[in-house]
């Protein structure tokens, strides 16, 4: 009993361990509309020329509620169940960075932390005392920084921290687009699920009690 | 009209009596506590998987270069095809959940004991082929912890002799994991769960049998059993409301909760990932798998550590019936040995440290260990219960037992 207390034990000490490796910015995701809406913006701006976004369509936009006229500014001739490809190609993209920029159709969900760590990783980037920006989450990172985080005066930080929270909640949504539905379904099932259950005990209560 | 019908029926099949025998009246101890209902909900989360399954292999397609392309088709474009994918992966975890809570009720009451070995070892092979299946259901999103899964597992058949190179390239049906392996797993996984059906029907028979054990481990007298209908049907139908509530928590709320994160990347054979992890109910296993040093050693560790409890009816000799109920020292070797899998399994979990090392080697070694003691303790346990005095139906039940053996004895 004694040995295994202090395997229990020292299990425990290994678990936090690995718990406080990575610290993770939190960041709540929003779900509204407006947004999503300026989430896209920011990463048609921003990301869209290298990344791509491969499993979302523009009509995936519109139907999500963004403003047709800007997708249309977006897709220009591209029929609307194009998907959003980078503007740069696979080669051209690899030839600068040295490495195939990822789609970032499930980037929120395909990183251990999800949508913390793209935040994270989005805000991490620092200017180092020999003057090579470098992130603190991504080490080995090729992606400039494209927020302008290490270099941004302090009075611009705030602004950053919302662009990178809308990228991210759009990221989010990208990932999981039926995750609000889901939900949603989700309580009308438990609601059901209590009723159900709460008759079939007194039900089984009632044939039980024919037993003496 | 209907009686005629079914007079027309029974003459030539035995369907009222079959219904009468093994459904409706078939006799359950009317003692059985709500740890008897995870046989039923086995039974419920296998026609589940099936029937997702179904639906889901209408829209995926088992090839490299299409099959994470269409697990994204069908959570995004097919209708609720999201519920119908989140529903199968939370369907297997929910499976081994079930089963495992089975396995530990059938160890905690002793219901493997004489004469429940064919009912026990049926359903081991029924954990053989759920485990089969589960691990070929896992490569087919085709994403990174499918593809480095798969291949690890695999890998592990190397540790054949003689021929273990050609036995690996032999199941992937190529040098590495690839499309062959893809499409014959796809294969297989649909395959497997018709075994598993027909392995059930092979399971209920022997239970049909020998009937169910119960709490005190005593086969109770004739009217202490109940018809199956109604008590058991809506004992095991309230059962399964609790069930599918915590069901539906993960599958509407929290589906990603099991996924790993590293599965959302394509596979990549060029890239490894930093930790390879199996989904946790292996965890145990695999744990044991990496606490031996030596490959073969570690191969054959943990398909000892699966297949032991095959034994237990012969490694526990004690004469005191049922299970924990009346055998205290049993009993804490039962929470002990249960502490221990959760040990292995925090120990599968994360990357191998020289203190995680040690904890697993500890933690395996008690694995092995409660087994090979089981004889033993059982044995002192019994002489020293029998000596503090037991409940005097006990008594003359073990009593009653020891008679009919001399007298088996003299006759021969």
């Amino acid at each position: 009993m004694k040995k295994l207390m202090m395997i229990l034990a020292s299990c425990l000490i290994a678990t936090s361990v690995m718990a406080s490796e990575a610290e993770l910015k939190t960041v709540k995701v929003g779900h509204d509309v407006q947004t999503l809406e300026r989430g896209v913006d920011a990463v048609m701006t921003n990301c869209h020329s290298c990344h791509s976004l491969k499993y979302i369509t523009y009509r995936d936009l519109v139907v999500a509620g963004v403003d047709a006229k800007k997708v249309d500014a977006w897709r220009g001739d591209q029929p609307l169940s194009a998907p959003l490809l980078s503007q740069m190609s696979a080669a051209d993209a690899a030839q600068a960075f040295g490495i195939a920029p990822p789609d970032l159709s499930l980037m929120a969900k395909a990183r251990e932390g999800g949508a913390n760590y793209v935040y994270s990783y989005l805000l991490g980037y620092y200017t180092g005392p020999d003057g090579v920006t470098g992130n603190h989450y991504y080490p080995p990172t090729k992606m400039p920084d494209i927020l302008g985080v290490s270099t941004a005066p302090q009075d611009q930080q705030a602004k950053i921290q919302d662009t990178a929270h809308d990228i991210v909640s759009f990221l989010s949504w990208a990932s999981d687009p039926h995750a609000d539905e889901r939900i949603r379904l989700g309580y009308y099932v438990m609601a059901y699920l209590v009723v159900l259950t709460t008759l079939l005990y007194l039900v089984k209560k009632r044939v039980w009690s024919k037993l003496k | 009209m209907k009686s005629k019908i079914i007079n027309w029926i029974d003459q030539r099949f035995p369907l009222t009596s079959f219904v009468e025998h093994d459904l409706t009246g078939y006799p359950t101890p009317r003692n059985l506590s709500y740890w008897w209902n995870f046989g039923f909900l086995a039974g419920f989360v296998l026609v589940l998987q099936v029937v997702t399954g179904i639906f889901l292999a209408m829209h995926y397609k088992a090839d490299v270069s299409l099959s994470f392309d269409s697990i994204q088709h069908i959570m995004r474009d097919v209708n609720y095809g999201w519920l119908l994918r989140y529903m199968h992966a939370m369907g297997a975890s929910a499976f081994f959940f079930v089963i495992f809570v089975h396995m530990a009720r059938t160890l905690y009451y002793g219901s493997y004991r004489a004469p429940r070995e064919l009912l026990w070892w049926t359903g081991q092979g029924l954990l053989l082929l759920l485990m089969a299946t589960a691990f070929m259901g896992y490569l087919l999103p085709w994403g990174q912890m499918s593809f480095w899964g798969a291949t690890v597992i695999t890998n592990l058949f190397r540790a054949t002799p003689f021929f273990g190179d050609q036995v690996v390239i032999w199941l992937r049906g190529d040098f590495t994991v690839g499309d062959a392996t893809l499409s014959r797993f796809f294969s297989l996984h649909y395959l497997f769960p018709f075994i598993i059906i027909g392995a059930v029907i092979v399971h209920l028979v022997a239970l049909h049998t020998v009937k169910s054990s119960n709490p005190s481990g005593i086969d109770l007298a004739a009217k202490d059993n109940i018809p199956f209908h109604p008590y058991f049907t809506i004992k095991d139908l309230y059962g399964l409301g609790l069930f599918l509530m915590l069901y539906s928590v993960f599958v509407f709320f929290i589906p990603d909760s099991l996924i790993e994160p590293a599965n959302n990347i394509p596979a990549n054979p060029m890239m490894t990932p930093n930790h390879i992890v199996p989904e946790w109910y292996f965890l145990p296993f695999y744990a044991i798998l990496r606490s031996v040093p030596n490959m073969v050693g570690g191969v054959v560790a943990m398909g000892v550590s699966v297949i032991i409890f095959a034994f237990m009816p012969y490694l526990d000799r004690s004469r005191i019936p049922g299970g924990a109920r009346y055998r205290p020292i049993y009993r804490i070797q039962f929470y002990l040995f249960m502490a221990d899998m959760l040990v292995l399994g925090f120990v599968g979990y994360y990357p191998p440290t020289n203190q995680s090392i040690l904890i697993g080697q500890i933690a395996t070694l008690c694995y092995f260990g409660s087994f090979i003691l089981v004889p033993f303790i059982s044995k002192v346990e019994e002489r020293w219960l029998i000596k503090r005095g037991l409940p005097p139906e006990v008594m003359a039940l073990i009593e009653s037992e020891k008679h009919e053996k001399s007298n088996k004895g003299d006759k021969l």
